[in-house]
């Protein structure tokens, strides 16, 4: 108990630190970003000057960085991340909508990739030779010189799912390192030890090399999370999937500043969310070998 | 010399003559790469085009030839630049260790911890679209450049705490030499080849960072032509049946990146 807790109380404080300066950073933006402060409604000639007096002070109020970000924090704590300026609608309702449609995507993608991943390093560490070293290397060599979008587009030319397009770009990354980490495993003493004993192939893989490489394997889990929402923002935009990626341009081609400000925070919490689980597992992984 | 090797020079020459060709494209390029020829729209390749031309009748040769100077130079440029970052930063963070080391940490984690595609969004969202192709091609890369330094960073910070306790240093603080020139005069040039290692490393990164910004019209605006948004010709099927030359500018890309990634010594060579 006293070993764990402590750390657990650190991570998420260190989480929490991370999100107000993140939040900090956005409002900086939010607030500096130019045209700040302009609003089209004080052209409208059914205002009085009153109004338009009103809505000045109300801006001025805001000039303060710390008081607008004091006032961002507040609203945010009760789930109001403000209105986007280019659809018109609460950015709340615009994330949760859009939120499931990328975790799912993500989610499937990251799932495939490893399997494959896992897949392809296990038919290698048997049959290990230069035809596989070589195919191998120039395969996930072509795709991980391949820009994302050009994925996207041929995913579009295909009609193939999302999730597919992002499985490929996760897929290569995988692959390289699991691939360098089960050969680095595959050359420990212990192993040879185990091959000189005359142990079984299947044994020797499931109990000395893959144990060996589990924890830097989990730890390799939430990097392939963020690997993976990095890679939906090209393929939602260009196969025009309603998710968190394709909002993010979205707000990027109109300046939406504040929604693609929150919608890149929520992404980075989901990121250093995922990075915590795979770094807790990754201790218990580290037991466990 | 092993097969390795041989391959190595071979990209070497590869990528150099691509470099040569890149800088010269205003000698070498037959046209300008906003000229038309409004009567040629996704003409095939022929002895005039040699790379045909692209939906509003501009030379893909040209293009892609002035296309690679802006990545080819632009790219090493900006991984320069966050080198430059990394290294300073991770060396001090290194050497000094303390709250130096505790905050130059803790915000590479925290850059590290923001997906670098969705912070360059947001910062290209803050500077106006509507900007001269040029000023937009070097804000794209100043972008990559500011952003791309944290993982860098950590590396130059291992490197450097391995040789903190060393004599030479032990040395030279005894003889009161500020951090800012022990860092320059003493860190630096002993991390060196980290610091190649990891500037190599970052320019297909950068490169391949440059081509999806474009793609996405959030890069270098047109005219002025990058790999990036020269790819966006590939966005029409029709006029890539049209004209298959349209292509070239993802072989060219693939060759590099991929030339890039193989040029670097592998792995276990670098331990050594």
């Amino acid at each position: 108990m006293r070993t764990w807790w402590p750390r657990l109380v650190r991570k998420l404080l260190a989480l929490t630190a991370l999100v107000i300066l993140g939040g900090l950073a956005s409002a900086t933006l939010v607030r500096f970003a130019p045209g700040y402060g302009v609003d089209e409604r004080e052209l409208d000639p059914r205002l009085s000057g009153a109004s338009v007096e009103a809505m000045r002070a109300a801006h001025q109020r805001e000039a303060n960085l710390l008081s607008y970000y004091a006032a961002y924090l507040r609203h945010a704590a009760s789930g109001d991340l403000g209105t986007s300026e280019s659809l018109q609608r609460p950015i709340a309702e615009l994330i949760r909508q859009r939120f499931a449609v990328t975790a799912r995507a993500v989610l499937l993608g990251t799932t495939i990739a490893w399997l494959a991943a896992l897949l392809t390093v296990t038919f290698g560490h048997f049959l290990s030779g230069w035809i596989f070293e070589t195919s191998s290397s120039l395969l996930s060599g072509l795709l991980l010189a391949l820009p994302a979008t050009v994925v996207a587009l041929v995913f579009v030319w295909l009609r193939g799912p999302i999730f597919l397009a992002i499985a490929c770009l996760t897929f290569p990354r995988l692959f390289r390192f699991l691939h360098h980490l089960l050969r680095q495993a595959k050359d420990q003493p212990h192993v040879l030890a185990a091959q000189a004993r005359g142990i079984r192939p299947g044994r020797i893989f499931l109990r000395h090399v893959v144990l060996f490489a589990l924890p830097a394997m989990v730890a390799l889990l939430g990097v392939s999370v963020s690997m993976a929402f990095g890679a939906a923002i090209p393929i939602e935009a260009l196969t025009d999937t309603p998710g968190l990626g394709q909002l993010a341009w979205y707000a990027a081609i109109n300046r939406d500043l504040p929604l693609i400000i929150n919608v890149t925070l929520i992404v980075t919490l989901v990121t250093v969310a995922s990075n915590f689980a795979a770094d807790s597992s990754c201790r218990m992984a580290l037991r466990l070998a | 010399m092993n097969w390795r090797n041989k391959v190595r020079m071979a990209l070497a020459c590869l990528l150099g003559t691509f470099f040569l060709l890149a800088l010269a494209s205003e000698l070498v390029a037959p046209y300008s790469y906003a000229r038309q020829f409004r009567d040629l729209p996704l003409a095939a390749p022929s002895a005039a085009h040699p790379l045909g031309t692209d939906a509003l009748g501009r030379d893909v040769f040209s293009r892609v030839l002035y296309g690679s100077r802006v990545s080819l130079l632009l790219a090493p440029a900006a991984a320069l630049l966050a080198t430059v970052i990394a290294g300073v930063s991770g060396a001090l963070a290194g050497l000094r260790g303390g709250w130096w080391e505790k905050t130059i940490l803790a915000s590479a984690d925290l850059m590290m911890a923001l997906p670098l595609l969705f912070v360059l969004l947001a910062l290209r969202a803050t500077l106006p679209l509507d900007v001269a192709p040029l000023l937009s091609a070097a804000a794209t890369f100043a972008l990559l450049g500011l952003l791309g330094w944290p993982a860098s960073l950590r590396v130059v910070w291992a490197a450097t705490r391995n040789i903190r306790e060393s004599e030479f240093l032990t040395l030279a603080r005894a003889q009161g030499i500020g951090p800012v020139r022990m860092v320059l005069r003493h860190v630096l040039p002993n991390v060196r080849p980290v610091l190649q290692a990891q500037f190599w490393v970052t320019i297909p990164v950068f490169i391949l960072a440059e081509a999806t910004l474009s793609m996405l019209g959030l890069g270098v605006m047109e005219p002025l032509p990058s790999w990036g948004n020269l790819l966006r010709g590939l966005e029409d099927l029709s006029a890539l049946r049209a004209n298959p030359g349209l292509l070239s500018p993802l072989v060219l890309l693939i060759l590099v990146v991929r030339g890039l990634q193989m040029l670097l010594p592998p792995r276990e060579e670098l331990a050594s």
